[in-house]
């Protein structure tokens, strides 16, 4: 095939103007509100970031779709964390610095937030993150209340296991834990909960990352002969755990955080193996109309459920939440949309599920955000406090039985 | 934009001191070491854990350079029995132990929770572009002064001696020198550089945690010094400078070209680090400052 010179010139004006465009997307745009994406495309949060940053996006456009907050468009830029904290100091230096934006959204793993920050609070710009670390509640971290997170904080977690632990009667609980902040969080959270109803656990484990088989550790906990195992624990291990526990055949039931115990859990072991398993998550308002906003946006961003990435309903909400904030601040002065955070997410408000509809409620008064990853409801620690679901595996379905609030 | 250039001087700056050590290493001695990281996050955590307890910074980051260089002495004593590719077996083992117990040694390390709140160097000076420049320009005085004596042990006797270690070990000993003697002095010379780079890494980002010291780290250092030239001090520096201005650079050009997103990206540079690594071992395996003289 030969290129005429026609063609060569051609695709060379066309490769111009690919570099061109954006300048002039910029000119227009010279009032936008900037807010960086800071999520974990790459690494450890990678099977999560995609869908986060993708959903931050569509709830930017959406929010622009409805006229933008404040009369202003909200532009994304958007980098990724690669779910280490030195390339996301540097990520949130450039966005921070260079695009000079007005909040940073969507830090993952504990280890980047804690990392960015110090830089966010330097800037004095809002940090929304949905890592579960205790520490990014308090000074140092959050000294100027700019820390916002949308995740249940580990803790949390753990104390939620320990009431369900009490209801279902168990009495010798043993914990396994995979080796990261996360995990232990979770066990940690239980054994302190659990403690401080009087009771004792009986075995716990911490493992390692990435391993092919976790029998040794099954055993050991299995030695200590438990009725029920709590985890702390991630989809890719859970699955080897549960499948070497099954062939042991010994009696014990389980209590796995939700991310773990999913639908995708349940189609790679089958019915019979996770039969019984009570799979704990923030109840994260499946129900509500922002979910079902958010769970079409989803699905044509990445072409599943919504119900496969609870961290991107929660960057949803953060964009949303943030967007109605300035709106309703009616301005994109940082303070004063901070000050806003919790008035649009106000428990006495009128309910709104979009933007769309909360900017038209802000008209007549307060309103109160019910998300998609949760109700929010941000406490003085710029925490969510949501509440959690204890959902049965029965028959391959999941069952909510009851709802835990702490 | 000044504190963000900052930034990646700073960060950049580390990895030269990180690049120094290793060229001493496997560039002028040929030990193959995959466990730079290792001694780096001893580093890190000797000068966190001791700034936290209340030492002041001028003490602590001489007393990471101290600990890693210990470190590094039972390294050299198995580097005396192993050559090549074996030791180059062993030592990423030792970064990956490393790792390991920092992360299991929860009373010291807190685990894999990590420690928050390290203090910054020059904390007086409220923070901003004052602070950075403060930084960067202790760093770039440590890094200059980790070049001179880079350059002067090239052309000691000492620096004759090691090259003669990676040229051909036999025959120095026929010449009765002691290999074994100066292994271990540059193990402990190269890994106390990370030791240093690990400290200066520790105070800059505040927080540290098992995770941020995965071989990969090695494996930068690795590229600076392939793509800057294997064995020259010059290459070690030009070679860290090139790897993160296309690093932190990559993120601009998704700026400018649009309809690249952040995945692709991701996956882009990697892709082409491999391929200029890849295009360098066949076209310029001495690398960009390469030794052309020999050969």
């Amino acid at each position: 095939m030969k290129t005429t010179r026609r063609e060569f010139l051609g695709s060379v004006a066309a490769g111009a103007a690919l570099i061109a465009a954006p300048a002039i997307v910029r000119a227009q745009g010279a009032d936008v509100i900037r807010i960086g994406a800071l999520c974990p495309i790459t690494g450890a949060g990678g099977p999560y970031g995609s869908g986060m940053q993708k959903m931050i996006i569509a709830a930017a456009e959406a929010v622009n779709a409805a006229g933008g907050a404040a009369g202003r468009k909200i532009e994304i830029v958007a980098e990724d964390t690669q779910t280490n904290p030195q390339a996301a100091v540097l990520a949130a230096k450039k966005l921070i610095e260079v695009n000079k934006v007005q909040a940073i959204l969507g830090t993952w793993s504990s280890g980047v937030s804690l990392a960015v920050i110090p830089l966010t609070n330097d800037a004095g710009i809002p940090l929304m993150h949905c890592s579960g670390a205790p520490a990014l509640s308090v000074p140092p971290a959050n000294a100027k209340g700019l820390g916002f997170r949308f995740q249940a904080t580990n803790e949390r977690f753990g104390r939620a296991f320990a009431e369900i632990c009490e209801k279902e009667g168990f009495k010798r609980p043993a914990t396994m834990a995979f080796n990261n902040a996360s995990g232990i969080g979770n066990t940690e959270g239980f054994a302190k909960a659990w403690k401080a109803k009087g009771g004792e656990v009986v075995e716990s484990v911490v493992y390692e990352p990435n391993q092919a088989s976790y029998r040794s550790e099954l055993m050991k906990v299995l030695a200590a002969n438990p009725d029920v195992i709590v985890t702390g624990s991630y989809i890719a291990d859970t699955t080897i755990i549960l499948r070497e526990w099954f062939q042991t055949g010994q009696p014990v039931k389980w209590i796995i955080p939700g991310w773990a115990a999913n639908p995708q859990l349940v189609e790679a072991l089958g019915n019979e193996v996770v039969e019984g398993i009570i799979s704990v998550d923030s109840v994260s308002n499946e129900g509500s109309e922002a979910f079902k906003v958010y769970d079409e946006a989803y699905q044509k961003a990445m072409g599943q459920p919504g119900t496969n990435n609870v961290y991107a309903a929660m960057t949803w909400d953060m964009m949303t939440l943030l967007a109605l904030a300035i709106e309703a601040a009616g301005t994109a002065d940082i303070p004063a949309v901070v000050a806003k955070l919790r008035d649009v997410d106000h428990a006495d408000g009128k309910k709104v599920s979009t933007f769309a509809e909360g900017k038209e409620a802000l008209k007549a008064g307060k309103i109160n955000y019910e998300g998609a990853s949760s109700s929010l409801d941000l406490d003085e620690y710029g925490d969510v406090t949501p509440d959690f679901g204890a959902y049965f595996i029965e028959g391959g379905k999941f069952n909510r039985r009851y709802i835990v609030k702490i | 934009m000044d504190a963000y250039l900052a930034a990646i001087a700073i960060i950049a700056l580390i990895y030269m001191l990180l690049s120094l050590g290793l060229t001493l290493q496997y560039g002028l001695t040929g030990l193959i070491n995959f466990g730079h990281v290792g001694f780096f996050a001893i580093g890190a955590y000797t000068s966190a854990l001791l700034s936290l307890q209340g030492v002041p910074l001028a003490l602590s980051i001489p007393a990471a350079a101290v600990t890693a260089g210990i470190a590094a002495w039972p390294i050299g004593l198995i580097s005396l029995r192993l050559r090549d590719d074996y030791f180059a077996i062993v030592t990423l083992g030792f970064s990956e132990t490393v790792r390991l117990v920092i992360t299991s040694e929860k009373w010291l390390t807190n685990g894999v929770q990590g420690i928050p709140g390290i203090p910054r160097l020059f904390e007086s000076i409220s923070v901003g572009i004052g602070a950075q420049l403060a930084v960067m320009g202790v760093l770039l005085v440590v890094t200059l002064a980790a070049i001179y004596a880079m350059r002067r042990i090239v052309a000691s006797p000492f620096g004759r001696v090691i090259e003669a270690i990676r040229d051909n070990e036999e025959a120095l000993q026929a010449l009765g020198k002691d290999p074994a003697r100066f292994k271990i002095q540059v193990l402990i010379l190269g890994s106390a550089l990370a030791g240093i780079a690990g400290a200066f890494y520790a105070h800059y980002i505040t927080y540290i945690v098992p995770d941020q010291f995965i071989p990969l780290v090695t494996f930068y250092v690795w590229m600076a010094i392939i793509i800057g030239g294997v064995g020259r001090v010059s290459g070690a520096v030009v070679g860290t400078g090139l790897l993160m201005l296309f690093l932190e650079g990559s993120r601009f050009l998704r700026d400018i070209v649009p309809g690249v997103s952040e995945v692709e990206m991701a996956s882009l540079r990697i892709g082409v680090v491999g391929l200029l690594l890849v295009l360098f071992t066949i076209y310029r395996p001495q690398g960009l400052m390469g030794d052309f003289t020999k050969r």
